[in-house]
């Protein structure tokens, strides 16, 4: 049959007709919308039998308690659990999102020991077995050639089982190279032994105080307990209390404050003392303290050093200011003053924190209602005596690397003078541990901290994660995250009543990570000896129940207890102690830089949206950022419209941000909220590992800072770096 | 029969979010995320295609250092009435993809009925709703921590704060289980509520006078719900949108930083109420 | 070689020639149709829209083109209802500008929805109060009649009309034609004015919202109207466009002059609306909200007030003085300046009407944002014109569009 052009047309009309009629193109109209409703590649979660358990948030050292809710095995959510005494149902935006850190993509999900070279990111994947002996055949190397002290740690805190199992398997195997993160923890502390001549932490009733003076302390950007913080200053708004916040820049919690009050950055000291020195004069101390040891002398100081026209001139803050403030503290009924600045990562400089703390002395409110109290947490840990053998005695008796306790007599541990000492060849070390810390991304000149590191023959972490210290490390253990896992969470941070509670494994462990006390333990029992001895548990949670005691069973079922007691202060209160007298001559805390090449002054600024610890920020956290703080791959600056138009520079423009220490390409905000002369940047920005969420976007100030040592405590005391703007 | 007596009073749940004590912590932003399956990209600095359904602002008053303040200030969804139900955005849906309960006060959003032509989006003034522009892509093994109670969107729909509804939902079933028909003001709440650390958020029923937020807010619903109480003002209360979600503040500044008002007219014996 | 397809007694260029237009026209038609592929597999992030713009350039461009494609309905409403005779002899350039800009308006809407493959649901889950369903079913419906009233110019041509089937249905449809054109413009009412409720009905955007009588806000009349004084523009456009490449006359002089008094009337018309609305608008409806008229235009780092003046005035008034003053008719040069300036105020009031009204913050503490399209969403846009482009040509080649053409050019 011959198909005719007209007989075609007709078959193809009459064929698209006939179709059309057919229910062929509606039922593949609807099939096509249903399975843009259910596209295989958008998932479904599956559904399931729900639960709840409550447990403990890690992430910072606030201590809040938390509830998660399960779909099965899945934790699907995290919430604050209700009738904490720290958060009671409140939650910040990082326990929020700690989810994205148990089954997030930056998970060291196996023991790796390094293949490439240093930080390059090759790795060989290890079973448990193969890792602990590689570690123990290190150590007994070098404990065998008498070079045991040249095995260090550095860990979160100093409290706590794990904490204390380094600290047990460090002496045990004869170094007393025991480090932790610095915080303000370290200068109250030092405070208070210097003052009162006791070992505690400050505690404070933040609740009962009616009026809160702060320096520059983040009450809403982190500081402290944070949601405990937060609460308390809702109350604070809700029940009429003032609160007045010292610091050069609009900060939240300067916004939030009843006052804010900019000063000049390093001169708080003065600001403390001219204070001291305006309600003695109008003797408005409180009588009973005026007994004390030293009280006329610290009058004489304040009195001859700092009247309120010389304070006046040093901070920048006018007389009237200066008095009216000093008076509506000290008449307040429950005035509370605090210190350490932002979240307080920083120690600073001890003079604050000792002309502060005389502050609080002087209007009577030490171990007090709404005042500073004493505290120490019950110590739980009563592990038996240690038998060190030989070679652990010779290797305690060496002087720590860092010179704490020996150079800084008062000082525990001083890990921000680490890098120096390794770069400048006056001492190294041939292991580091690394638990629960990041400091190549967080301790101040990160960069130099990278070279000691790269100097240390062997460095092992036991992140979880591939933060910048496990990805310069040649082996990695990686502990299970908090959700994981049993471990005693004791929380001091500022607490007046410290709480301990108990962290416990709300799913079974996601990938083939192991409890970093079990392998310390597995460690030292493969060295055998003296330092098996030294651990006589089965395992970390045998341990940990055994050092609980009658507190587990409390810890299992309310998930936490308190566990402190406010301190006896036997003795006299000392308002001048030796460590005070070089305030007899006024001069701020040095900034490094010279004016000429530098004439901006560079400070930090905390937000509670960005984590700057251990942890970095997990996608939700960083979702939450403002892009006035990051935008794009750039970290912004924030400087007064006066100092941008001095400088030429408009809103949103690049600029390169240089100090004595580094140079970072930064985006310019103007903010009305900064003392004109200084430039803001935010910390916890500017990660190089974790993921692609992370990584890459911003600069991380610490790159741009270096420590500066408090004279007193060898404490970092750096609150900012002499800087400069130029226009890309 | 005297059954009838019983019949639901209609629930108009609305939120107060007291801004004095709003820390712009930004966990209420981290909350609803969480709970509500929200994707994430790896850039989401450009805040114009980041979705949030609840999102933090941050105000300021315009002065000069250093009388410069500022102040954050939680959106979500203002699950408005309008004018007996005629919110902006339902009223322009082309498909009904978006509904006004009058039974709950609640904004609805169907994302399977949803086309994504986005009207509702150009309607909505407080740019509460989102577009799903790409298709959300957890990383591996991040499913895992999705909620089976409310459904992760596919691209190309529009979504926005549902108030939690989900939650809603449960909670009358467990009622309704347990034999009631009415909750307790502490049986529905929201994520961003719950999660709050400074508890600057209230949630609840507007209508009922027993519930916190009717006592903050004092509605007027003779006068498309305005505020009775003095601190206390909405978003664009001059657009007539009624929204449900008021603000509380302290500070003449932000209340006035709510709405728009012309140079000359005199906001605090006008509006202030 | 494809002469016998030619319409008789016209002159056409080589085949080559048509050809060669063809191709390079069709490459851009490519260009399009790869960003719309680009569009429709990997979705909407593909262009710059974001969530303060969720209408944009793509919402414009289908505004405009349905705005300039009113020269059909308003041409067929004159010529078929209200009888003026002379019409017919531009009605089938006016149906064919129209059909295409209709078919492109649909197909700029399939693009631009972000579930194509559920666009229907505007139809089965259609929300009655919803300006843009009432745009959808009058705009499918008025496209169908376009449709109808596109095919007996098809089958006008020469060959086809040699079918002794297709002849009749030509004849027979031109016949009932009125019936369909009046029906066109009923539903052309409704759809070019709910174009107009679509902004006029948001009243979260002060920009936007207008007072109005019943359902219908201000510019929905405003719309309708401007589309019947603003599509003819374009269809002279169009017309005398295409005398100046072909070097032909194509349409008699009274007929062009009919149609632009016309035009000229209902723009005017149309302008003093438009003023009156706009001060009405800026005195009352927006200080009643808080605002005053500048502050619309402030803070826009790009065109300002001046867009409002370039739209009423220069290209509102000016046009329209031009249209109604005999000479300004006559005058082959002024006449096409009108024109021209008249196409690019309805482009422009389309465009405020879109993309400030997305632009303008609404709360205090927002900013205006600026939108750059995509390369797709240019591609996209353009995609209708050069489909418009060859569909012209090759009407214009195989179907007699200017009955004219043949006595004009012996």
């Amino acid at each position: 049959m011959k198909i005719g052009r007209r007989s075609f047309l007709s078959f193809v009309v009459g064929g698209a007709a006939g179709t059309a009629i057919t229910p062929l193109p509606w039922k593949l109209t609807d099939d096509s919308s249903i399975w843009s409703q259910n596209w295989p590649w958008t998932p479904v979660p599956p559904d399931g039998e729900y639960s709840q358990s409550d447990s403990v948030c890690t992430l910072c050292p606030g201590g809040c308690g938390i509830t998660v809710r399960k779909v099965d095995d899945r934790v699907v959510k995290i919430e604050g659990m209700k009738g904490h005494p720290i958060n009671d149902g409140g939650l910040c935006l990082m326990g929020l999102s700690g989810l994205q850190l148990l089954y997030g993509p930056t998970r060291v999900k196996t023991p790796l020991k390094r293949v490439g070279k240093r930080g390059e990111g090759k790795w060989e994947k290890i079973s448990w077995d193969e890792a602990i002996s590689e570690v123990t055949k290190k150590l007994a190397d070098i404990r065998s050639n008498g070079e045991s002290h040249a095995v260090g740690s550095i860990v979160d805190s100093e409290s706590g089982t794990v904490p204390n199992l380094f600290k047990r398997f460090l002496t045990a195997y004869g170094s007393p190279n025991f480090m932790t993160m610095p915080s303000i923890q370290d200068s109250y502390g030092m405070t208070l032994q210097l003052m009162h001549g006791v070992s505690a932490q400050a505690g404070f009733d933040a609740e009962n105080a009616d009026f809160i003076l702060s320096f520059g302390s983040g009450i809403i950007d982190g500081w402290g307990s944070p949601v405990r913080m937060f609460k308390a200053n809702s109350a604070w708004k809700a029940n009429g209390k003032k609160v007045v916040q010292i610091e050069p820049r609009l900060s939240n919690t300067a916004a939030k404050s009843d006052k804010w009050i900019p000063i000049k950055p390093g001169t708080e000291a003065a600001l403390a003392l001219g204070l001291a020195n305006v309600i003695i004069t109008n003797s408005l101390d409180s009588k009973k303290i005026s007994q004390s040891t030293g009280f006329e002398s610290f009058k004489k100081l304040v009195q001859n050093e700092y009247s309120t026209d010389k304070v006046s001139k040093i901070t920048g803050i006018n007389s009237a200011t200066i008095v009216s403030l000093a008076k509506n503290f000290a008449r307040a009924s429950k005035p509370l003053a605090i210190c350490g600045k932002g979240q307080g990562s920083i120690p600073g400089n001890l003079n604050e924190f000792m002309a502060v703390h005389a502050l609080n002395a002087l209007v009577g409110n030490i171990n007090e209602d709404g005042g500073v109290w004493a505290v120490t947490e019950t110590d739980y840990i009563k592990w038996p005596e240690l038998e060190m053998d030989s070679v652990a005695e010779s290797g305690m008796q060496k002087e720590r690397i860092d010179g704490a306790g020996s150079e800084y007599p008062h000082a525990k541990s001083l890990l921000n003078r680490l890098a120096e000492v390794i770069n400048s060849g006056d001492g190294s070390l041939e292991v580091i541990f690394v638990s629960g810390a990041n400091p190549l991304y967080s301790m101040p000149d990160s960069k130099a901290m990278k070279t000691a590191f790269d100097s240390i023959p062997f460095v092992v972490s036991f992140s979880s994660y591939m933060d910048e210290t496990a990805g310069n490390a040649d082996l990695i253990l990686p502990n299970h995250v908090y959700l994981e896992r049993y471990e005693d969470v004791p929380t001091l941070a500022g607490l007046s009543k410290p709480i301990v509670g108990l962290t416990r494994p709300v799913v079974k462990p996601q990938f083939n990570t192991k409890h970093v006390g079990d392998v310390v333990m597995l460690i030292a029992k493969a060295l055998g000896g003296g330092m098996a001895d030294a651990f006589p548990w089965e395992s970390y949670e045998a341990c940990l129940k055994e050092t609980l005691g009658v507190k587990w069973d409390v810890l299992v079922k309310k998930g936490f207890e308190f566990n402190g007691d406010k301190c006896i202060l036997e003795g006299d209160f000392n308002f001048y102690p030796e460590a005070m007298k070089s305030l007899s001559n006024f001069s701020p805390v040095s900034v490094e830089g010279s004016v000429i090449s530098y004439p901006l002054i560079l400070i930090p600024y905390d937000s509670i949206r960005l984590a700057n610890g251990y942890i970095g920020d997990p996608p939700f956290a960083i979702k939450a950022v403002e892009d006035t703080v990051l935008k794009d791959k750039n970290s912004c600056v924030e400087i007064n419209p006066k100092t941008g138009k001095e400088l030429g520079l408009t809103e949103g423009r690049y600029a390169f941000l240089h100090t004595p220490r580094g140079k970072a390409k930064v985006k310019v905000h103007l903010y009305e909220g900064i003392m004109p002369g200084i430039v803001a940047l935010p910390r916890g920005l500017g990660h190089t590992a974790y993921d692609k969420y992370l990584a890459g976007k911003g600069c991380n100030f610490n790159e741009l800072i270096g420590p500066t040592e408090d004279p007193v405590s060898g404490l970092d005391a750096a609150w900012g770096i002499r800087a400069r703007l130029t226009k890309v | 029969m005297k059954e009838e007596g019983k019949h639901k009073k209609a629930k108009k749940y609305g939120m107060v979010i007291n801004l004095d004590e709003c820390t712009g912590c930004g966990a209420c932003m981290v909350a609803c995320m969480a709970e509500n399956n929200v994707p994430f990209k790896e850039d989401e600095s450009n805040k114009l295609d980041s979705i949030a359904w609840m999102r933090v602002y941050k105000l300021t008053n315009g002065k000069s250092y250093p009388e410069a303040d500022i102040c954050y200030l939680p959106r979500p969804c203002m699950h408005c009435e309008g004018d007996h139900g005629h919110s902006p955005c339902v009223s322009v849906c082309p498909a009904t993809a978006t509904d006004y309960s009058h039974e709950t006060g609640i904004v609805s959003q169907i994302y399977t009925r949803c086309f994504g032509c986005r009207y509702c989006m150009g309607a909505c003034p407080y740019h509460a709703r989102y577009f799903n522009w790409w298709d959300p892509v957890w990383p591996e093994g991040s499913t895992k921590y999705l909620s089976p109670n409310v459904s992760p969107r596919m691209r190309g729909v529009v979504e926005k704060c549902s108030f939690c509804f989900h939650r809603y939902q449960l909670a009358m079933d467990k009622a309704y289980f347990e034999g009631r028909t009415e909750l307790e003001e502490d049986e529905y709440q929201t994520s961003c509520t719950q999660a709050c650390p400074a508890g600057a958020i209230t949630f609840g029923d507007l209508n009922n006078p027993e519930h916190k937020v009717h006592q903050l807010a004092k509605p007027d619903n003779k006068h498309g719900g305005r505020p009775g109480n003095p601190n206390v003002f909405r978003l664009l209360e001059r657009l007539g949108t009624n929204p449900k979600v008021y603000y509380m503040s302290s500070r003449e500044w932000v209340r006035r930083a709510g709405d728009n008002y012309l140079d000359n007219e005199d906001f605090a014996k006008n509006y202030r109420r | 070689m494809d002469s016998a397809l030619i319409p008789e007694g016209v002159k056409r260029c080589s085949f080559g020639k048509f050809a060669l237009g063809i191709i390079i026209v069709g490459g851009v038609l490519l260009w399009g149709v790869y960003a719309m592929l680009l569009v429709w597999l990997k979705g909407l992030n593909q262009t710059n829209m974001n969530d303060f713009y969720g209408f944009a350039l793509w919402i414009w461009a289908d505004l405009g083109v349905i705005a300039l494609g009113g020269g059909a309905f308003f041409t067929g409403l004159l010529r078929y209802v209200i009888g003026k005779d002379e019409l017919k002899n531009i009605i089938n350039c006016a149906v064919l500008i129209g059909f295409i800009c209709y078919s492109s308006a649909l197909l700029i809407l399939a693009i631009d929805i972000g579930q194509p493959l559920r666009g229907w649901f505007i139809f089965w889950h259609a929300n009655v109060h919803s300006m843009l369903t009432e745009v959808a079913f009058c705009l499918s419906c008025y496209f169908a009649v376009l449709t109808i009233e596109y095919i007996p110019l098809i089958l006008e041509n020469r060959q086809l009309n040699k079918v002794p089937f297709f002849h009749n249905l030509a004849h027979n449809m031109h016949e009932v034609m009125a019936i369909f054109a009046a029906t066109g413009a009923f539903l052309s009412f409704f759809h070019q004015g709910s174009l107009g409720g679509v902004a006029g009905v948001l009243y979260g955007r002060p920009f936007a919202v207008r007072e109005g009588i019943f359902i219908w806000p201000w510019t929905f009349f405003l719309f309708t109207w401007s589309a019947a004084a603003y599509g003819p523009c374009f269809t002279l456009f169009v017309t005398r466009l295409m005398e100046k490449i072909t070097g032909k006359k194509l349409v008699k002089q009274n007929v062009i002059n009919l149609l632009a008094k016309i035009s000229g009337w209902t723009m005017g018309t149309y302008i003093i609306a438009k003023i009156i609305d706009t001060w009405y608008w800026a005195a009352a409806t927006a200080p009643a909200l808080g605002l005053n008229l500048i502050d619309f235009y402030s803070n826009n780092p790009f065109y300002g007030i001046w867009i409002l003046i370039a739209e009423i005035v220069v290209c509102g008034v000016i046009p329209a003085a031009i249209l109604l003053t005999p000479k300004g008719r006559s005058n082959s040069t002024l006449l096409f300046t009108a024109v021209s300036l008249a196409c690019i105020g309805v482009l422009i009031n389309r465009w405020v009407m879109v993309l400030q009204v997305m632009a303008v913050p609404v709360m205090t503490f927002e900013n205006w944002v600026m939108y750059i399209p995509s390369w797709q969403e240019v591609a996209t846009t353009i995609l209708p014109v050069a489909y418009g482009v060859i569909l012209v040509m090759i009407s214009f080649r195989y179907l007699p569009i200017f009955p004219q053409e043949r006595e004009l050019n012996p």
